[in-house]
C-alpha cells in the first residue's frame, strides 16, 4: 500500500527539527545564505526541506504566525518522472519518488515538468545533480517513517497509508471548524503522497492552489515544448544521450538492477 | 569485481560524451566519482532513538523552537543532533515547552531561562554573545564604562579557569574586571540589600493592610520567573512585589545616584552586568527598563546597556590573555560596592528569602534577629519546595515558602489561585538551584547535577557566615548612605520611580493548557 504523510499546520512550532533531520540523514551540507527554518527559507540543493515561516491573520482578523513545511510532495503521478526519458526519477510502489544518480543525463526535464518547482540543481558543482527530498525511501522501504516525520515534538505529521490517513483528515475537517475544508495534496496534480491540513487558507501559505486536479503525466508534452531551448541547443547531446541510456539501461535490467518499468 | 569493472566502463564513456558536450551540463553523474547505483539520500546518520520502524511514539524527541530575535538565547544548527535535551528540560523541568495549547499565536513560548543551554550536550545552544559590544564600550574613551557583579558568579567563574566547582572568586572577579579596563566594578548584592529594604517594607504594608495588593506576596528578582508568571498565571500578578531586580535597580542608581555623586553625564555611561542568567539579557530590554532616562529627560538611555552571562565573562577574559588564578584579590569599588552575606545568599535558592527575614524582625521590632535567624535551615538545601514559620514579635508568626525550578511553581501558585495558600512571604526562582545554577553559568556537569550545585550553594552561605563581616541588609552602610543622600526612604517616591516596575500580561500570547 502507498505510504502517505499527513502534516497538521496548525500544530507546527517552528522548532525546525524535521530540517536538521533532513540534514542528517541524507548528509547535506549547510547552507548559511539560505536558512531552512524561518522567514528566508528557500528550498535547493542543500536544503531539501525547509519550513518556512508566514504572518497571517486568522479567521478574527488577529494576526497569527504559522509555520509551513516544504519538500516534494510524492505525486501520485508525478510529472517529474514522465518528463524525464532517462529514468533517473521513479515512483515506487510505497509512495516516495525518487531519484537515481547514476541515470540522470542532466538535461533537467523534471525542473521544468515539476509543477511545484522542487527539483533543483546543483549549479555550482563540475558534475551537477538534480536533487530533491526523497521521503527517505530506503527508511519508508524498511518501514521507517521519514527523518523529518520521526523527530517532530509537536505531533504535526502522521505517517502511514496514504488513503487511510486521507479519511482520518476528511474526518478531522469534518469534526473541528477550526479547519478549513481542504485537504491540499488529495486532489492537486491527481493526488499527492504528503497530505496538509490547515485553518488558514492554503494560499496565504506560500502553497500552489491554481494546480490542476488532473495527473500531469497528460500534460508532459506540454510542458516540454515549452522548452525549446534545451531541446534544440542539446537536441543532439541529448539524442546520443538518449541512446546511451536506452543502452545502459538494457545493462541495468539485465543485472536487474533498479528499473522497474 | 565484474561490477566495477562495468563502472569504469561506464565512466570513460561518459567522460567522453561530457567532452563531445564541450561543458558540464550534459549527463555528469554521481558516477563519475565513483559512486553507486542507489538512490539519493540517506547516507547519513540519525540519533538510535529514531531509527525505529513506522513513527513510534517515544520519550525523547525533536528540540525547542528559538525565535531568531530570542534576546537571550541562539542556536547553532549545524551543531545540533536532535538529541532531544532541550525539550527534556524546558518541559519537564521548566514547564514552558508543551504547556500551551497550539495552534501557537505569535510568540514563541520561551523565558529566557537558557536552562537548555546547559543541557544541550554539544553546545548548540548558547547565550546571545554580547562580547563584542562590551569590548567596544571599554576600547571607546569617551565612555565610562561600570560593570556590577552578581551574587552567583563568583561561585562559577572558577569553574571555568579549572577550579573545583563553587570556588570563591569574589576578589579574583573583580580583579580580572578592572584589569580588562572597567572604570568602576560594583556589587549586584548592594542592591540585593537595597532589595530587602524595599520588598521588606512592601510586605509589611501588604500585611499591616497600608498597600492593598493581596498576599502572598511573591518575590521579583528572577525574570525568567518573572515572566512565566506573566504567561501562565497572568491573574496572579498583584502577588508580585513590584520591586525591580536587583541587577536593574543598580542599573537605574548607576545613571542617576552614581551619575550625580560623580558629576558624570548620564549618557556617557556604559552599563554593564556579569549575571549567572541569561534571562538578564531579556530583562534588560524591556521596554519600562529605563527609569534613569526617564529620571533625566533621555527615555532612549537603557538601566542597563548590556548583560554577559559568566560564561562570557569567561571567554572575555580568555581572549584578552586573563588568567584568573595569577589574579591577586581585589575590592569593589565604593558607593556601591558593599555588601552584607544577606546580599550575597540572594544567589542561592532560599536566599531572598532567608535575606528578608533577618531585615523583617530588625525593621519591625528595631531589635537585631536571634542568632537561628542567621541559619534558617528549614529554607535551605535543594528540596523543590520548602517553608518555614518564624516568629516575629509584634506580627505573629510570618509563613514564608521557596520555591526553585518552575515546574515546582505550578503546584504552589494553583494554590494560590484557589486561595488555599497559607503563606505571606513566597519566594519564586526560576532555576534549580536558584542564580547559582541559572542559564549564564559554566557548564561544569551535563546536564547540571546537584552536586555541583551543592558546592557552589554552599560556598555562599560560607561566605555569608565565615568572610563577610556584616549578614544583614540593614547594616550596609553605604545602602544607609543611599536613602540619606537621595532616596529618602524605601518606598519613597524617588525609590518608587527608579527601583520599582510593573508588569505585562502575557496570558494573550498563548492558550495556557489545563495542567492541573
Ligand atoms: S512534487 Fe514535483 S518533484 Fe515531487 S513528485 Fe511531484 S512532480 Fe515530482
Ligand atoms: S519538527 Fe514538527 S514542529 Fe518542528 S518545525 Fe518540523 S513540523 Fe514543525
Ligand atoms: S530558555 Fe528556558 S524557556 Fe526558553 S527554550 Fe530554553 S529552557 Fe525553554
Ligand atoms: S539539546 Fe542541543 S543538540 Fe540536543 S536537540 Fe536541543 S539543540 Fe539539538
Amino acid at each position: 500500500m502507498a505510504k502517505g504523510v499527513l502534516v497538521d499546520l496548525t500544530k507546527c512550532v517552528g522548532c525546525g527539527s524535521c530540517t536538521v533531520a533532513c540534514k542528517l540523514w541524507n548528509d547535506l551540507k549547510w547552507d548559511p545564505q539560505n536558512p531552512t527554518v524561518g522567514d528566508k527559507v528557500k528550498l535547493n540543493d542543500k536544503n531539501w526541506t525547509v519550513v518556512g515561516r508566514h504572518e497571517v491573520k486568522d479567521k478574527d482578523g488577529t494576526p497569527v504566525w504559522r509555520f509551513v513545511k516544504q519538500q516534494c510532495f510524492h505525486c501520485k503521478e508525478p510529472a517529474c518522472a514522465s518528463a524525464c526519458f532517462a529514468k533517473a526519477f521513479q515512483k515506487t510502489k510505497e509512495g516516495p519518488v525518487i531519484y537515481y544518480p547514476h541515470l540522470c543525463v542532466g538535461c533537467r526535464y523534471c525542473m521544468v515538468a515539476c509543477p511545484f518547482n522542487i527539483p533543483k540543481y546543483q549549479w555550482e558543482k563540475t558534475f551537477p545533480l538534480v536533487t530533491k527530498c526523497q521521503m527517505c525511501s530506503t527508511r519508508v522501504a524498511k518501514g521507517e517513517a521519514p527523518a523529518c516525520v520521526s523527530v517532530c515534538p509537536a505531533g504535526v505529521f502522521k505517517y502511514g497509508d496514504r488513503e487511510a490517513l486521507l479519511k482520518e483528515a476528511k474526518s478531522i475537517v469534518a469534526k473541528d471548524p477550526k479547519y478549513v475544508n481542504h485537504i491540499f495534496g488529495e486532489q492537486e496534480v491527481g493526488g499527492t503522497s504528503w497530505l496538509y491540513l490547515s485553518d488558514i487558507p492554503f494560499e496565504q501559505l506560500g502553497f500552489k492552489t491554481n494546480v490542476t486536479h488532473r495527473p500531469l503525466p497528460s500534460f508532459t508534452e506540454k510542458y516540454m515544448q515549452a522548452t525549446p531551448y534545451v531541446a534544440i541547443t542539446w537536441g543532439a547531446i541529448l539524442t546520443g544521450l538518449y541512446h546511451y541510456t536506452k543502452r545502459r539501461n538494457q545493462i541495468a535490467k539485465e543485472n536487474n538492477k533498479n528499473i522497474k518499468a | 569485481m565484474q561490477n566495477q569493472a562495468d563502472k569504469q566502463k561506464q565512466m570513460t564513456r561518459r567522460g567522453f560524451l561530457k567532452m563531445m558536450g564541450g561543458i558540464g551540463l550534459a549527463g555528469i553523474t554521481a558516477s563519475i566519482a565513483g559512486c553507486s547505483t542507489d538512490p539519493a539520500g540517506g547516507k547519513g546518520w540519525m540519533p538510535q532513538q529514531y531509527q525505529v520502524a513506522s513513527s513510534w511514539p517515544i520519550q525523547v524527541k525533536g528540540r525547542v523552537p528559538i525565535d531568531p530575535n530570542n534576546p537571550s538565547i541562539v542556536r547553532d544548527d549545524q551543531k545540533c543532533i536532535l538529541c532531544g535535551q532541550c525539550v527534556e528540560v524546558c518541559e519537564k523541568v521548566q514547564t514552558v515547552f508543551g504547556y500551551y495549547e497550539l495552534p501557537i499565536k505569535d510568540d514563541i513560548t520561551c523565558v529566557n531561562c537558557g536552562q537548555c543551554t546547559l543541557w544541550c550536550p554539544t553546545a548548540a545552544i548558547t547565550e546571545r554573545d554580547d562580547t563584542a559590544r562590551v569590548l567596544a564600550a571599554l576600547k571607546d574613551k569617551n565612555m565610562h564604562v561600570v560593570v556590577q557583579t552578581a551574587p552567583a558568579t563568583r561561585v562559577g567563574l572558577g569553574e571555568e579557569f579549572g577550579m573545583a566547582p563553587g570556588t570563591f572568586v569574589e576578589g579574583k572577579q573583580v580583579a580580572a574586571l578592572k584589569k580588562l579596563g572597567f572604570d568602576a566594578v560594583f556589587d549586584t548584592n548592594f542592591s540585593a540589600d537595597l532589595t530587602i529594604f524595599e520588598e521588606g517594607t512592601e510586605l509589611i504594608r501588604r500585611i499591616t493592610g497600608d498597600l492593598k495588593e493581596p498576599l502572598p506576596q511573591f518575590t521579583s528578582c528572577s525574570p525568567g520567573w518573572v515572566k512565566f508568571c506573566e504567561y501562565y498565571y497572568p491573574d496572579l500578578l498583584p502577588h508580585m512585589s513590584s520591586c525591580k531586580s536587583p541587577q536593574q535597580m543598580l542599573g537605574a542608581l548607576i545613571k542617576t545616584y552614581y551619575a550625580k555623586e560623580k558629576g558624570i553625564d548620564p549618557e556617557k555611561i556604559f552599563s554593564v552586568s556579569i549575571m549567572p542568567c541569561t534571562a538578564k539579557k531579556f530583562e534588560c530590554q524591556r521596554p519600562e527598563m529605563n527609569s534613569a532616562g526617564k529620571h533625566v529627560g533621555k527615555p532612549a538611555l537603557r538601566d542597563v546597556d548590556a548583560v554577559l552571562t559568566t560564561r562570557e565573562l569567561a571567554r572575555l577574559l580568555k581572549s584578552q590573555g586573563i588568567d584568573i588564578n595569577n589574579l591577586p584579590d581585589a575590592k569593589y569599588d565604593s558607593l556601591m560596592g558593599e555588601s552584607s552575606g544577606a546580599g550575597l545568599i540572594f544567589g542561592a535558592t532560599g536566599g531572598v528569602m532567608e535575606a528578608a527575614i533577618r531585615s523583617a524582625y530588625f525593621l519591625i521590632t528595631k531589635q537585631d534577629p536571634p542568632a537561628a535567624f542567621l541559619n534558617l535551615t528549614p529554607i535551605r538545601g535543594l528540596k523543590g519546595c520548602k517553608e518555614a514559620a518564624v516568629d516575629i514579635p509584634g506580627v505573629g508568626t510570618l509563613k514564608v515558602a521557596v520555591v526553585h525550578g518552575l515546574s515546582n511553581a505550578r503546584p504552589v501558585l494553583e494554590a494560590v489561585r484557589k486561595k488555599e495558600a497559607p503563606w505571606h512571604f513566597i519566594e519564586f526562582m526560576c532555576c534549580p538551584g536558584g542564580c547559582i545554577s541559572g542559564g549564564g553559568q559554566p557548564r561544569t556537569s551535563l546536564p547540571p547535577s546537584d552536586t555541583v550545585r551543592q558546592a557552589r550553594i554552599n560556598s555562599l552561605y560560607n561566605a555569608d557566615a565565615n568572610i563577610y563581616k556584616e549578614r544583614k541588609s540593614y547594616e550596609n552602610k553605604e545602602v544607609l548612605a543611599l536613602y540619606e543622600k537621595f532616596l529618602e526612604n524605601p518606598n519613597s517616591h524617588l525609590a518608587h520611580e527608579l527601583l520599582h516596575t510593573e508588569y505585562v500580561d502575557r496570558g494573550k500570547k498563548l492558550t495556557a493548557k489545563k495542567t492541573v
